[in-house]
């Protein structure tokens, strides 16, 4: 058990935490945590948000967000290096929406808007969910696993007619 | 210079210095940009072909499309071409433009580039060598010399069959028709 995760369990005994290996530890929670967490985990020195992904576990039905946190200064307290968090929470399929975490880290914007354009993922009180790479619009979010990707270019894009032979 | 070229360069001195002076503008898409500072620095160096890499379409005559197309580089590789002065030449480097390549089954990169714009060239591989792009410039002088290398001509006689393909993409495009079929088109 590391540190943190040790923090993390005494400060919320619902998140459970578990060490993958030497530099990672996981911190499985659902969202309503998501911004106590982060703001806990902020003011304890974790205060870069590396990035934030999505996995879509479809048999599972589930979305699960992603959310990899590190520190800029070493811990003093503790020997080696400090441990990267990944904190992973799941959405429902169905119906995902989660709280913006631009409050606490402001570089989430660009990943919460790629998550919304990829996955469909609502962030509710992010100011600017507009398509940041995508041309066209999907009827299935395009990194979603059941998006047939085959069948949306032989429908799309071979079907356009050559101009020459 | 070849002396048993004079006769060509006293019949058509336009179309001579046209071919032995290609100022490239690359669209950098994909990998293809890796081999493309070799090629033009001292290593190989494409300016004993006369290849010339310039700072804008404005001053290119040969557009060199250097990897996989996305829907999004689609775009302004369009706006790029039509910006470029005539009489102007497109290569395509690689096998994502000709097909799609190893990216044919994505949702967001379109397959056959010479749907929306005409290719006078293809340079087949993945990536290239630098060598296969100078065997490809000099195959490009071959077409200038029989007069093959017409994609703009093309592109000006056939534009309504290309803008309807490029607005199956997109929709409705942002800025207006290049030709527009009347005569004040030059």
């Amino acid at each position: 058990m590391s540190k943190v995760g040790e923090e993390i369990t005494a400060h919320f005994p619902e998140i459970n935490t578990h060490r993958i290996d030497e530099k990672r530890v996981e911190v499985n929670t659902d969202k309503g945590y998501l911004l106590s967490l982060l703001n806990f985990l902020k003011d304890g020195g974790y205060d870069h948000l590396g990035l934030i992904s999505c996995v879509d576990r479809m048999e599972d039905g589930v979305l699960q967000l992603v959310y990899v946190l590190s520190r800029y200064a070493q811990d003093e307290s503790v020997p080696g290096p400090d441990p990267t968090l990944v904190v992973k929470i799941p959405l429902s399929r169905e119906e995902p929406t989660i709280v913006s975490s631009m409050g606490v880290f402001i570089n989430a914007e660009p990943y919460e808007r790629e998550l919304y354009e990829m996955f469909g993922i609502d962030f509710t009180g992010h100011p600017r969910l507009d398509p940041l790479f995508l041309e066209r619009d999907y009827d299935i979010p395009p990194l979603r696993k059941d998006f047939d990707t085959r069948r949306y270019v032989t429908e799309e894009f071979e079907t356009i007619p050559p101009v020459e032979d | 210079m070849d002396r048993r070229q004079l006769v060509k360069w006293l019949k058509e001195p336009l179309k001579m210095s046209n071919k032995y002076s290609l100022h490239v503008v690359y669209f950098c898409t994909g990998c293809g940009i890796i081999e493309i500072p070799p090629s033009i620095t001292a290593r190989w160096d494409a300016e004993r072909f006369g290849v010339k890499p310039v700072a804008t379409p404005r001053q290119a005559n040969l557009f060199l499309i250097t990897g996989y197309v996305s829907l999004k580089t689609l775009k302004p590789i369009i706006r790029t071409y039509e910006q470029m002065p005539e009489p102007k030449y497109t290569v395509a480097l690689g096998s994502c433009p000709i097909d799609g390549g190893m990216y044919w089954d994505s949702y967001n990169t379109i397959n056959h580039l010479d749907k929306y714009i005409p290719i006078d060239g293809y340079i087949a591989g993945c990536m290239p060598r630098p060598e296969a792009i100078f065997t490809g410039i000099t195959h490009l002088w071959t077409l200038i010399d029989e007069g093959k290398a017409d994609g703009y001509e093309r592109y000006r006689e056939r534009y309504q069959e290309y803008r309807s393909n490029q607005e199956r993409l997109y929709g409705q495009l942002e800025w207006p028709p290049l030709y527009t079929g009347r005569d004040d088109d030059v």
